[in-house]
């Protein structure tokens, strides 16, 4: 689904990510942990096409297609999510009307008629109701006026909207108490399947009890440090970053 | 109804006024002394530094009657429309002491106090609350020949008086121009909503006046879609305790448009309160001038004044000249005020991209929540909506965007 091989990213001059390699394949959820300023949200918004984060060195592919070559708007097409760590508030564009136009945007590109107005109506109840988002706050502007967790839930909800084949969630947990958290799991995991696949950003562990990952890497200073299974972030969790720090020099 | 000499606006003053009342000859006289003495202004004169008038100061115009502004909805029950020469021949005293600005105009305000020759007042007494709007459109004049018209209209609401006016400047050949004069007075306590549209405006000089007596809340909503040369100017004066005027404006302009917006509130008395909020859409080759002035006096104690000057630049090619300025006299206040000139927001653009939806369709959505937002604001759904679809034709993609909202 995903193969990241050396990739080598930049923010302003500064290299950020030093040769990042990762392997996700269909069906797996794989997590990234790591500290503030490792740069998990620079692997995050790399992937999605963020404008001022420069790729210096090495390759994506996902489906086997050069991810990097692609606009931001051709990634969400062929199926790549970003769940923002901070989404944005758009004063004046309703969520709904928005999504409708990304939507079917997506579907144009996938060769699939556009939904019609009670179809799409029908769906967001559905996707809405997933992640216990009330009706009311989809038509609001986008995030205009959401509380940390209300936003966090439009995220998913948009996720579950637009159903894609790979979802990067950066931080979805921060901010969120733990009835929140949970809610937005359970909404993440309801898109788990065969053909999807899921690379979630957390500084904690606490997460990942409820999105139960099948690998966990550690991200220090631009680089995967450790990988290993769901008993990693455990141990993660109990013996800070700083031990993987000493343990591997950096 | 057109008279055949075509002159400058300044020649077709008559050295004599020999109509109506004493009181209207004395006014009408001495605008005309202060035009005389002054002129009209140039680009030496500070207000009108960045409008190009020297084109009008210099061209001929004939004179045409067409440009009485009409009513063009029903009188809502509880209001009088009267016809000012009407009232002036039949019963001129009940509008001395009106019709001067509150003072002395000058400029273009002084042209029209001469030169106007009727035009309406509208008149809700003390204590008439009316839900339904009254509308009046007015028209440029239609002859080939370049002509300019004269509009006047008198508002006053009594005490707890409350009224909605639409006004509609609908467009004119480019060589026809309008000079128009709104003057509003609201009484203690009295509410107006002032929804105003300029569209396709040719030639448009126009000027609204506000007096505000204690606890009376003026609002107006002005959008301008473009125009050759048009400047508009909003002037709210709270006298009264209390008083609330709020001055949103949204303004498009592309092509060789010349769109000017200047705002004037003055805190007069103590715990007043006035925001101004307009933003504007600048394309093509056009220019695009914002002037806000807030004056607190200095018995104006525990004012509150914020404005706000937000402009979208789309083109190289365009300008925008924004001045918000602030003069405060009194110590107990609390005021804001800021001008931006930019583009869109990378965050939210980058948002909408990365959800899927098309570069320069996300563009178009983001310009039209930058003006619609103002839209939002106006009092009149019809209005609205009419205004929301005029926004959407003259944006890239407003068909999409009307088929997702």
């Amino acid at each position: 689904m995903l193969k990241i091989e050396d990739l080598h990213v930049e923010v302003d001059g500064k290299p950020i990510l030093k040769g990042i390699n990762l392997d996700i394949e269909a069906g797996q959820v794989h997590a990234i942990m790591g500290p503030n300023g490792s740069g998990k949200s620079t692997l995050a918004y790399a992937l999605a096409g963020r404008e001022g984060y420069e790729v210096t060195k090495g390759s994506v592919l996902y489906k086997g297609q050069d991810l990097l070559e692609m606009a931001p708007e051709l990634r969400a097409a062929e199926g790549v999510f970003l769940g923002f760590q901070y989404p944005v508030a758009i004063p004046g564009v309703s969520n709904i009307y928005f999504l409708k136009a990304a939507l079917n945007a997506i579907r144009k590109h996938r060769g699939e008629d556009p939904l019609d107005a009670i179809d799409f109506m029908k769906l967001s109840k559905q996707k809405a109701a997933l992640v216990q988002l009330p009706d009311e706050l989809t038509k609001r502007s986008v995030n205009d006026g959401f509380s940390g967790g209300e936003k966090k839930r439009n995220e998913i909800y948009q996720m579950a909207m637009l159903e894609p084949s790979l979802a990067v969630l950066d931080e979805t947990d921060s901010g969120l108490d733990i009835d929140a958290l949970k809610v937005v799991a359970q909404g993440v995991n309801g898109l788990r399947g065969p053909d999807r696949a899921l690379l979630v950003i957390t500084h904690y562990q606490r997460l990942l009890d409820y999105i139960v990952p099948d690998v966990v890497h550690v991200l220090i200073n631009g680089q995967i440090v450790r990988t290993g299974d769901k008993d990693l972030a455990k141990r993660l969790e109990k013996e800070g970053y700083s031990e993987v720090r000493d343990a591997t020099q950096l | 109804m057109t008279e055949a000499t075509s002159q400058t606006l300044l020649a077709s003053l008559p050295a004599s006024f020999d109509t109506g009342p004493d009181w209207l000859r004395t006014l009408r006289g001495r605008a005309a002394a202060t035009l005389r003495e002054q002129g009209l202004p140039t680009k030496r004169t500070e207000a009108w530094r960045f409008t190009p008038v020297r084109s009008l100061v210099d061209s001929e115009f004939s004179r045409d009657d067409e440009g009485v502004p009409a009513l063009v909805s029903g009188v809502p029950e509880g209001v009088t429309v009267r016809g000012l020469t009407e009232v002036l021949e039949s019963q001129p005293e009940l509008l001395q002491g009106r019709l001067d600005l509150g003072g002395a105009p000058t400029h273009f305000a002084a042209l029209n106090t001469a030169l106007f020759r009727d035009g309406l007042w509208i008149d809700v007494p003390a204590g008439a609350v009316v839900e339904a709007p009254i509308e009046i459109s007015h028209t440029s004049p239609t002859s080939s020949e370049p002509g300019v018209v004269y509009p006047r209209v008198l508002i006053t609401a009594g005490e707890g008086a409350e009224l909605t006016l639409i006004e509609t400047y609908a467009g004119g050949r480019a060589a026809q121009l309008s000079n128009s004069v709104v003057e509003v007075e609201l009484g203690r306590n009295a509410k107006m909503n002032h929804v105003r549209v300029h569209e396709n405006a040719g030639l448009q000089i126009g000027r609204v006046d506000v007096r505000q007596d204690a606890d009376s809340g003026y609002r107006s909503t002005v959008v301008t879609l473009g125009g050759a040369l048009l400047r508009f100017d909003v002037r709210c004066l709270l006298q009264g305790k209390g008083a609330e005027c709020q001055l949103d404006g949204a303004y498009l302009t592309d092509g060789d448009d010349h769109v000017d917006h200047h705002t004037l509130v003055e805190h007069q008395a103590p715990h007043c309160r006035s925001g101004q909020t307009y933003r504007g859409i600048v394309s093509g080759k056009s220019t695009a001038v914002f002037d806000g002035v807030v004056i607190v006096h200095r018995d104006a104690q525990k004012t509150e004044a914020h404005q706000e000057n937000r402009n979208l630049l789309l083109s190289d090619t365009a300008t925008i000249h924004t001045k918000p300025h602030l003069e405060i006299d009194a110590d107990d206040v609390i005021c804001s005020h800021g001008a931006t000139v930019g583009a869109l927001d990378e965050d939210q653009l980058f948002y909408l991209r990365a959800r899927g939806v098309p570069e320069d369709f996300a563009l178009a959505m983001l310009t039209y929540a930058f003006v619609e937002s103002i839209v939002d604001r106006m009092s009149h759904e019809p209005t609205r909506a009419r205004m929301r679809e005029a926004l959407l034709s003259r944006i890239p993609h407003g068909d999409e965007i009307r088929e997702v909202t």
